[in-house]
């Protein structure tokens, strides 16, 4: 089953976003912020990446720079409860800088798992 | 005492008296003035070097002529003569007179005549004196013309200036201080004492003592009152002219109207404090954020784990419901702290106005009138429409509000100013030449000025608890200012209020329009005209093209024809005509695999279930939907 890391400070949500892809019967990482996500990468295990933009440490934005980087074909998914500072242009920098979809806060969950079957499905077609 | 000297014999007398005559003609000769003396005849008799000189000739070619042959006949008759027979008579004549001498060309001289006789009882001759006055006339003029300038000035000057006496009477007032005091005229304020305009007339004295000890005197800020009593905030100086002995002579007051400023310290004192409430708000938005998002999670999947229609999944829906309210409150609280970000097109700004301004219409209580001026003008900002009729929406609901009781007129007007107005209005950055200024007014209740200084604060309400969340305003200030606009606000208890918005107009090319090539066919199905007219002045902007149905016919026609068939279709679910069991039937049974953005109310509970899981609906969005959400949403279904 592909293996799907999920980045978020925010513990309960974590545990939330965990449980719903266990259930789905996906393989979960998780990390508490973008520094602990990218020094723990492991590219062989994860497909996918669930990150949330605004955190304590290295912030979202360098996770999806970084993790591109270090596997391109890994697919990203945003997640932001909108910009602390300034006006949050954080979503739409997201997806310019490679993140393959992204999720204001607060989001679906059914919808975000649509998100990651197609995108994990495209994969195996490709 | 002279010494007389003695004349001992005719020979040295004749000497002694051409002497004399020597002496006297010099002091003659040597005068400045040309001295003259003139018979009945008015033949010159006697004419002095300084007139000879000034004529240019020598003595002998004027001895023996008349003042005709010498001034002219004609200006003899017209202009001399009267005078000098007036001094024939008897009298010393004087007067001034402009002419020309060959020496200096034309000036300016006085001239004497005064009677002279040789004869008694008889005034023989006239001696004629004539001073240049030319050079001291000009200087006279020259002063004059320099206190009219100074007085200009000094009545011109913006700062109000006054002079009063030592007791404070005021001696005389320029005009800016008369427009301060709102004073009809001069007259009436040089009686008064400088002292009534004093609101703590304690003050006026203490001032005064201040000037004595020292003659200069800034004051700073001092609460004034004018003729009708009004607050008016001033900035005074003062200085005590003191004569030689130290004696107060009289005291020079500067009276600075410093309203606008106050007004303006005010409002930037309001803009830094909603951006500190705004921080601070958005901060706690977005890890309210992060809680919905965790709440909605759970539900998500409780409602997964529930078997449908089961009492524990209707419990799951209110909570869901209720996360869904919560969220559109953060969201608020997003848009006032300007943490949303606005996808901006190039828009009429009247377009959108009278929109809105025709939605508002279709709606609106009887006891109220409805006035607008909304001319057809080119003035385009760069804004996210459904954000902009959100704005004037709220404006003209919140005015109609305030009228609700008493009723009243709602007037809506849009014009275009110059940076100029709105630097002076605004007093702010100016970041385009032209701005929109859009100005909503009631005969409503009014507020108190402690009111309208917190308006703008999100949870600020004055309505009951319960109806209304006071975040309606908090986010168009957040709207507007996003836009790099202005809202401001004025109001009178019981009189009414205006909400005056300043929008910059953007000159920028709209490029979208343009690539025809890309355009892509929305059908949009609805009950409502004006609000999906401003989504779709949204979307036409973005190059779209868009096909409004409302009823169920039409539908069927288009979908059935191939020129006209949409690449997607938006249902809102106020569509009247076409209800959600309509809309799944003709899916179903036209075969229609055209994907589908579903728009509902988000008070509205989701009745529609069916709807919702017919497959047919492949996004759902909430009002208010901004442009940015469904152009994602178009983009993601059309990709």
């Amino acid at each position: 089953m592909p293996g799907i890391l999920i980045v978020e400070d925010d513990k309960e949500l974590r545990e939330m976003l965990k449980m719903s892809l266990l259930r789905k019967g996906y393989t979960v990482q998780e990390a508490e912020n973008g520094k602990e996500a990218i020094s723990h990468f492991k590219p062989f295990i994860t497909d996918l990446v669930v990150t949330d933009l605004i955190m304590p440490e290295e912030d979202g934005i360098k996770v999806v720079i970084r993790l591109r980087e270090l596997k391109p074909t890994i697919k990203i998914i945003a997640i932001s409860g909108g910009g602390k500072v300034g006006p949050g242009s954080y979503l739409k920098l997201a997806k310019a800088l490679g993140a393959d979809a992204i999720y204001s806060k607060p989001f679906s969950i059914k919808d975000l798992i649509v998100k990651i079957e197609q995108l994990l499905d495209n994969e195996q077609h490709t | 005492m002279k010494k007389k000297p003695e004349i001992p014999d005719r020979n040295d007398y004749l000497e002694f008296l051409s002497k004399e005559k020597e002496i006297s003609d010099q002091i003659i000769n040597h005068s400045r003035s040309m001295i003259t003396i003139i018979n009945r005849e008015y033949i010159y008799e006697k004419v002095n070097s300084t007139f000879c000189d000034a004529h240019q000739v020598v003595l002998d070619t004027i001895l023996g002529k008349s003042m005709g042959d010498v001034w002219g006949h004609d200006t003899f008759q017209n202009d001399i003569k009267k005078n000098v027979d007036t001094c024939f008579s008897g009298e010393t004549v004087q007067y001034e007179a402009s002419f020309f001498t060959p020496k200096s060309g034309t000036r300016h001289f006085e001239v004497v005549f005064r009677p002279l006789s040789t004869e008694p009882g008889k005034i023989t001759h006239l001696l004629a004196e004539t001073f240049d006055i030319h050079d001291l006339k000009n200087t006279k003029q020259a002063v004059i013309e320099k206190e009219e300038e100074l007085r200009k000035f000094e009545s011109n000057l913006p700062i109000g200036f006054l002079r009063c006496d030592p007791t404070g009477r005021i001696i005389h007032a320029n005009k800016a201080f008369l427009s301060i005091a709102e004073c009809q005229d001069e007259q009436s304020i040089s009686k008064m004492n400088l002292r009534s305009f004093y609101q703590e007339e304690e003050l006026f004295e203490i001032q005064m003592y201040q000037l004595a000890s020292d003659h200069t005197q800034n004051f700073g800020r001092v609460s004034l009152k004018n003729c009708s009593g009004k607050e008016i905030p001033c900035r005074v100086s003062g200085f005590l002219a003191v004569n030689g002995s130290g004696r107060p002579v009289y005291i020079d007051f500067a009276v600075e109207d410093c309203s606008r400023e106050l007004m303006l310290e005010n409002r930037l004192l309001q803009a830094q404090k909603l951006e500190t409430i705004g921080s601070l708000a958005g901060g706690i938005a977005h890890d309210f954020n992060n809680i919905l998002a965790t709440i909605s999670g759970y539900s998500e999947m409780l409602q997964d784990d529930l078997p449908k229609d089961s009492e524990l999944s209707d419990k799951v829906s209110k909570i869901q419901g209720a996360v869904r309210k919560a969220q559109s409150i953060t969201n608020q609280i997003l848009t006032f702290s300007r943490h949303v970000e606005q996808e901006k097109v190039l828009i009429n700004v009247s377009e959108v106005l009278k929109e809105t301004f025709g939605f508002v219409k279709s709606s609106i209580p009887p006891n109220i009138v409805l006035k607008s001026w909304i001319p057809k003008m080119n003035a385009n900002v760069l804004a996210d429409p459904t954000q902009l009729f959100r704005v004037f929406l709220n404006l003209m609901t919140n005015a109609i509000q305030a009228m609700e009781e008493e009723g009243g007129t709602l007037s809506v007007n849009i014009e275009v100013v110059k940076r100029e107005f709105v630097k002076h209005e605004l007093n702010r950055a100016i970041i385009a030449d032209e701005y929109v200024l859009l100005s909503f007014k009631d005969t409503g209740e009014g507020m108190e000025p402690s009111v309208i200084g917190r308006i703008f604060e999100p949870f600020f309400t004055t309505r009951e608890v319960g109806k209304g969340t006071g975040l309606g305003l908090s986010v168009i200030h957040g709207i507007v200012t996003e836009m790099e606009g202005e809202i401001l606000v004025s109001s009178k208890k019981s009189e009414g209020s205006e909400f005056l918005v300043y929008l910059p107009v953007s000159k920028r090319y709209s490029a979208i329009r343009e690539k025809k090539n890309i355009l892509k066919k929305i059908l949009f199905i609805t009950g409502n005209k004006y609000e999906s007219r401003i989504l779709s002045l949204a979307l036409e902007s973005a190059g779209y093209e868009l096909i409004f149905i409302s009823d169920r016919k039409n539908f069927v026609k288009v979908m059935n024809s191939i020129s006209e068939r949409p690449d997607l279709i938006i249902y809102m679910s106020d569509s009247k005509q076409i209800n959600p069991e309509d809309l799944v039937r003709i899916f179903v049974s036209q075969k229609i695999l055209t994907p589908c953005i579903l728009i509902t109310d988000q008070n509205q509970e989701i009745s529609d279930k069916n709807l919702l899981n017919s497959g047919i609906i492949y996004q759902q969005l909430n009002k208010p939907v901004s442009l940015k959400e469904i152009r994602n949403a178009i983009q993601d279904l059309l990709r």
